[in-house]
């Protein structure tokens, strides 16, 4: 084949590529059942970029602190977050949510940036506070046609599971490059915090 | 070429004149037993509890939670028969069963030693009002006995499998014990909102 002949080929194949991942989504079907609701639970804390970077933070930092903090963030934020999101079902307002889930990403950020050391009880207090934020959020914004049970299993194992992204991040740590990039990590988070809070400001 | 198509026509003609196979029971008597089989695993009300009492007794090691393979099933079988003789406890069992998923999540969760007794009461409890929430009342006689085994299989089933994977996670990698900690802490998140759900919404699943 000429050298004319690959490049047309290469062109098409690129414009095929982009045409393919151009097309707007046609959410024909709105969210409803048990599969919409485990769809939208899973969705919802992965599609907020400030409640992914925040929660991927939680398992960063405890991957930092080691044991026994490194399981207590991950079973403590997940019982928090659902008291949180029982405010939000029942309408209760918590003044500045927004403001406190990007508050969260901004200073989890910091913490795993600057690598500060906490003690057990002062880490689980720090993340069970932001969890209530995070869970009221989630709690306010479910669909109404959504299967309650499975919107709820749905955002608690992507809450999980966004944990156990941070955590595995933190296995890095064993290296000092690794070290350094979890740091990193911390301060990219922070970045996403802040351009939230004064982004909504 | 006429034996060819003579051996064509023949294999046609057999082909055509067989009888179904029935090897599928949907379709007989034995359906009730497919239904009561599905019908748990297809609910996650009762699907979440169930891994939440098998995350616990992975946690607390096989010597302690075997026995709550025959128990458990055995419970929710003889829920599932006693129910419809039993309308009047209907509002408390599903607040048993509301409260199952909290409740499970949270001991495992915190993961303290049980005694052996305490858990196999637990286990014989929650079978009990589990099955009784998944009793079908519009079947009788042998029809409802099989309805209700299918039940208990299901319930065997899932529970030993489960049991079996968080046993072996936890014995075997220094991970595991933890992982199984905070899964039984998302059972106890999602026991919470769905607990809030459904006290806001329409009430008791009964």
């Amino acid at each position: 084949m000429t050298r004319i002949g690959q490049t047309a080929r290469a062109s098409r194949a690129a414009l095929l590529l982009f045409a393919a991942l151009w097309p707007a989504l046609s959410l024909a079907h709105s969210e409803t059942g048990v599969g919409g609701g485990l769809a939208a639970g899973l969705h919802h804390p992965v599609l907020g970029l400030d409640h992914l970077v925040a929660m991927v933070a939680v398992g960063l930092w405890g991957a930092q602190l080691g044991a026994p903090s490194i399981w207590l963030l991950p079973v403590v934020f997940p019982a928090v977050m659902a008291a949180g999101a029982l405010l939000g079902l029942l309408q209760m307002p918590l003044p500045g949510v927004e403001y406190g889930i990007a508050l969260s990403a901004c200073l989890l950020g910091l913490l795993v940036a600057m690598k500060l050391k906490a003690p057990v009880a002062l880490a689980g207090v720090i993340v069970g506070v932001f969890a209530i934020f995070h869970g009221h959020a989630h709690g306010t914004e479910v669909p109404e046609a959504a299967n309650p049970l499975a919107y709820g299993v749905g955002f608690v194992v992507a809450t999980g599971l966004l944990h156990l992204a941070g955590i595995l991040l933190g296995l890095l740590l064993k290296w000092p490059a690794g070290d350094w990039f979890v740091r990193a990590c911390g301060a990219a988070v922070a970045a996403v915090g802040a351009f939230f809070l004064f982004g909504s400001a | 070429m006429c034996r060819l198509v003579a051996r064509s026509v023949a294999g046609g003609l057999a082909l055509g004149m067989c009888f179904p196979a029935s090897a599928h029971l949907v379709s007989t008597r034995f359906g009730e037993l497919y239904s009561g089989f599905l019908h748990p695993l297809t609910s996650m009300q009762h699907l979440v509890p169930w891994l939440g009492l098998a995350l616990l007794g992975g946690l607390l090691g096989a010597r302690v939670a075997k026995w709550v393979l025959a128990v458990f099933p055995v419970a929710v079988v003889a829920g599932a028969l006693a129910a419809p003789g039993l309308a009047a406890v209907e509002q408390p069992m599903a607040v048993i069963n509301l409260a199952s998923m909290m409740i499970l999540g949270l001991i495992a969760a915190i993961a303290p030693s049980l005694p052996r007794w305490s858990f196999l009461s637990l286990g014989a409890v929650l079978g009990f009002s589990h099955g009784f929430a998944n009793a079908n009342l519009g079947l009788a006689g042998y029809a409802q006995g099989l309805y209700a085994l299918g039940v208990g299989l299901a319930s065997y089933l899932l529970i030993t499998l489960a049991l079996a994977l968080c046993d072996l996670l936890v014995e075997r990698y220094r991970w595991g014990r933890t992982a199984a900690r905070a899964c039984g802490s998302w059972v106890l998140a999602i026991g919470l909102v769905f607990a809030g759900f459904t006290l806001i919404g329409d009430g008791l699943p009964l």
